[in-house]
């Protein structure tokens, strides 16, 4: 009968191998050229986001199983049976917080963005209400359903991905790769630590301590995780590269946003489109768009599980002007970029700190 | 005993309303529990009320044997076969000349009477919905019995080839209004003992049969039980077509998507049947109706399995991309031309900008006047008689075509996309589809208006949240794309050789996986 389990929030193993990389991958992947370009040498970054991505998977492969070990509970119960019941509250708050703030920044970031490459007519506010509102329809639909979006856009990024990858071969100048690891160990240290924060999705893969709950049983999940998160270093990896062997890692750190002006470098074939960054960034958008649905809706999961008995459209509501007003809150990019470092910073602790600790205590209780 | 009525009463009024409703249907059938009465006389005058005494009700009356027993029989004149009815029971009725020793009803009924679908009833009502179903009810003098026989008759339309889904290959059988045949086309292509016809009875007035039609063994009997929950649902008088059917047990009433298929093919039914899916028959309507269904399937036909797995493919491949152009044509044009004329060519910027010069409406304008006088031509189509059809054709292609590029309303390049508009629409296998479609058209070119591509993109994500959103019996409408079924690919993105199509559709959770016969499947 659970074929017709209207209520059925059920998701498989292989929706959170998409769905890790329909949140990760956002705003962060079109600027991550810049900030390893800006602390590495010519193509050393590579080495920071290989050594980042296994840290970003090890991570991954912890909360993942964490959760799995208690298949269909919420954060918040397996939190309280973990440590009690007052601090499991705090820290689910502590995420809520977030996603409200994940939201914010991806509606402003794609807000900015807008503004610079399609249109510089229409106000910053009228952009990002648009995009808020079809977000506030995606979260207002079953949860399941936002997983099925998921797996519908995924295929979409990756080919625009692989499309401009490839189309930019044309242009790759190979003395772009030289000197070969001339970095000292600080820049390595911190270009890590940028691509930690990126290939995290700024810390949004905590999340899934929320939504592993959602899988009937699973025991293949960490399996999977680890092969969605690999997707997401793959692709950063090849933009990153395609960025540097074609701009030069000079020009790179400069570009304030190195993947879309990689995609104004390919030439469309047959001459259809000029100006393909237009194209990219618009296709790029329903990658920013799934980030925030998953944040948006972790955080009504969030407070579903702290007040079970309230209509879950009645948080949306809730929270949807409180997302608008603090989208609105920076007054220009370098805020913008200010606060995405913040939070990127603030959720990459929060979700690295708590899965620690919940594996420190799991592992001493049992 | 007044406290036990209240609380019955209580009760009752807190059952859902389906359930009501059921019983109310019930109540009114043992309202008129009429039993029939010996005399015969009486009761063709209570069989002549109850019709109003019509004139095309047939009484004809006869002595029975050499008894001389008086008997009546009675049918419409319109609804029965007549031949049938002159040689298989009045003639032999009369022939018989011998003495009944025993119970000469039983008697004519087992051995004179050469019909095989022969019933005793005994009730006003039941005789009276027998004769308006096109039997003939024979009375009996002194008997409170009625013998019922069908010989249903009358003009029908013979097995033509569906118009509304034609194939250049495949068979040419389409199904017709009586659902017997309809039924027996089906039975034609199935010859599997666990092909079942489940028959409902929709339309208080109307007394429709509706059957429900799967292969026991193959579907998910979850699905039956849910449609056999919605059909009993059905409150109406008449159903002209499986369309009000379709409409009474659908999902959601608020899509613009088709979440049952609707076919005139007895091979799209045969191979739904067999993909685990179930059909219905309705009667009095050539159409089918199919559940569930997904988007893929809206763009499937099923001449994709009748050719070669290459071509099938490349034939699939030009639906999608045509089913792109109907949607998005119009909405890029009007996005690329209003707000990002910098991302064309160079030289096509000047072509266009050279054919719009004279023009005195914004692109959105155009854009708009030409769709809608596209639809007009296309409503007028439909509803004008086939002789005139033509004349629009030809008026249609003189407006559009020559006068209003000509008059300087329109610039001939919106002329090309409203016309390659048009043509990729009418490749969508499924005409409710193509509707949807259409309808999304004019979502995308408003949105492309006041947002350019990005509006076009958020009303394009806005589509897939309500599919991924949408269930057709249970089953999302986004399968097999999401949630990823990566085995049912191989006959939704392409089509794979019908070697490697063994198994049918994973997100049917069919209980028979695998079809034996390596038989295509899925429609």
């Amino acid at each position: 009968m659970k074929n017709f389990n209207y209520s059925d929030e059920n998701i498989y193993d292989r929706d959170i191998l998409i769905a890790i990389p329909s949140m990760v991958i956002a705003v962060a992947t079109l600027f991550l050229p810049r900030e390893l370009a800006s602390v590495t040498i010519a193509l050393d970054g590579i080495l920071a986001l290989l050594i980042g991505g296994s840290i970003t998977i090890l991570i991954t492969w912890m909360i993942v199983k964490l959760a799995s070990r208690f298949p269909q509970q919420s954060f918040l119960t397996y939190t309280s049976l973990l440590i009690n019941k007052p601090i499991a509250v705090l820290l689910t708050c502590f995420f809520i917080w977030y996603g409200i703030l994940v939201v914010s920044y991806e509606v402003r970031a794609i807000a900015t963005i807008s503004h610079l490459y399609l249109f510089d007519k229409t106000p910053i506010e009228v952009i990002a209400l648009n995009f808020l509102l079809v977000v506030v329809y995606a979260v207002s639909g079953s949860r399941s359903a936002i997983f099925r979006l998921n797996a519908l856009f995924f295929p979409i990024i990756i080919l625009i991905a692989m499309f401009v990858t490839i189309l930019s071969f044309r242009f790759v100048v190979i003395d772009n790769i030289y000197p070969i690891l001339q970095t000292d160990v600080k820049g390595y240290i911190e270009a890590t630590k940028k691509s930690v924060i990126s290939l995290s999705g700024y810390g949004q893969i905590g999340f899934l301590l929320f939504y592993i709950s959602l899988i009937r049983n699973p025991v293949k999940t960490p399996g999977k995780a680890v092969f969605g998160m690999s997707s997401v270093i793959g692709i950063n990896l090849l933009i990153y590269t395609m960025c540097i062997t074609v701009f030069g890692n000079l020009a790179t750190s400069n570009l304030m946003f190195p993947t879309i002006e990689l995609a104004r470098t390919v030439e469309f074939p047959g001459g259809f489109f000029n100006r393909f960054e237009s194209l990219f960034f618009v296709v790029w958008t329903i990658a920013i768009f799934t980030t925030s649905v998953i944040a948006f809706d972790a955080a009504v999961m969030g407070l579903q599980s702290l007040l079970p008995k309230v209509n879950k459209l009645k948080f949306v509501f809730f929270l949807s002007p409180c997302i608008y007003f603090l989208s609105s809150l920076p007054k220009h990019s370098p805020e913008v970029g200010d606060a995405g470092r913040l939070i990127g910073t603030y959720g990459l602790t929060l979700t690295v700190t708590v899965t620690i600790i919940l594996w420190i205590i799991y592992i001493v209780r049992k | 005993m007044k406290a036990g009525d209240i609380m019955k009463r209580r009760s009752e009024t807190t059952r859902s309303t389906a359930q009501k409703q059921s019983n109310k249907q019930e109540s009114a059938k043992q309202e008129f529990p009429i039993e029939i009465e010996s005399s015969l006389d009486k009761n063709i005058e209570s069989i002549k009320q109850m019709l109003g005494d019509p004139q095309d009700l047939v009484i004809r009356e006869l002595t029975v044997g050499a008894n001389n027993i008086k008997g009546a029989m009675v049918y419409i004149s319109g609804l029965i076969d007549k031949e049938l009815v002159n040689n298989n029971i009045l003639k032999t009725i009369q022939m018989n000349l011998k003495h009944f020793d025993t119970d000469p009803l039983d008697n004519i009924c087992q051995e004179v009477i050469a019909i095989t679908d022969i019933n005793k009833v005994t009730t006003l009502d039941k005789v009276s919905y027998a004769i308006l179903s096109g039997s003939t009810a024979f009375y009996l003098e002194g008997y409170t019995t009625v013998l019922v026989m069908g010989a249903a008759g009358g003009e029908s339309r013979s097995i033509e080839e569906p118009p509304s889904e034609a194939l250049l290959r495949g068979p040419r059988e389409g199904f017709v209004e009586k659902i017997d045949t309809n039924m027996a086309l089906v039975r034609r292509d199935i010859r599997d003992p666990n092909l079942r016809f489940k028959t409902y009875e929709v339309g208080r007035r109307s007394k429709q049969k509706v059957v429900v039609c799967y292969v026991d063994g193959i579907v998910d009997p979850a699905l039956v039980e849910e449609i056999n929950r919605r059909l009993k649902s059905i409150d109406t008088d008449y159903a002209m077509d499986s369309g009000q059917i379709e409409q009474w047990i659908e999902d959601s009433f608020l899509s613009p998507f088709p979440q049952m298929n609707d076919t005139e093919r007895p091979d799209r039914v045969s191979t739904s049947l067999l993909a685990g899916k179930v059909a219905i028959l309705v009667e009095g309507t050539p159409f089918a109706i199919v559940a569930p269904t997904t988007i893929a399937d809206a763009l499937s036909s099923m001449e994709d399995y009748n050719h070669r797995w290459l071509t099938g493919t490349i034939i699939r491949f030009l639906r999608y991309l045509s089913a792109f152009i109907a949607m998005f044509l119009p909405s890029l044009y009007i996005a690329l031309v209003s707000y990002h004329p910098e991302m064309l060519p160079t030289h096509l910027v000047f072509s266009i900008a050279a054919s719009r010069e004279g023009v005195p409406f914004p692109s959105v304008v155009e854009a708009l006047a030409m769709a809608i006088t596209f639809e007009l031509l296309h409503e007028a189509g439909v509803r004008l008689p086939k002789l005139i059809g033509s004349t629009i054709g030809i008026v249609g292609g003189l407006v559009i075509g020559e006068a209003a590029v000509s008059a300087g309303v329109v610039s001939p390049i919106m002329v090309i996309i409203t016309a390659l508009t048009a043509i990729a629409s009418f490749t969508t296998p499924q005409y409710s589809v193509a509707l949807a479609f259409r309808t999304i058209r004019f979502v995308f070119m408003i949105a492309a208006a006041v947002f350019g591509l990005y509006g076009i993109i958020l009303v394009y994500i806005m589509v897939n949240i309500h599919l991924v959103n949408l269930k057709s019996f249970g089953v999302p409408y986004s399968v097999p794309f999401g949630p990823v079924f990566f085995k049912d690919w191989k006959d939704m993105v392409i089509r794979a050789p019908i070697m490697m199509l063994t198994r049918r559709p994973a997100y049917m959770k069919t209980n028979d996986e695998k079809s034996k016969d390596k038989d295509v499947h899925s429609s």
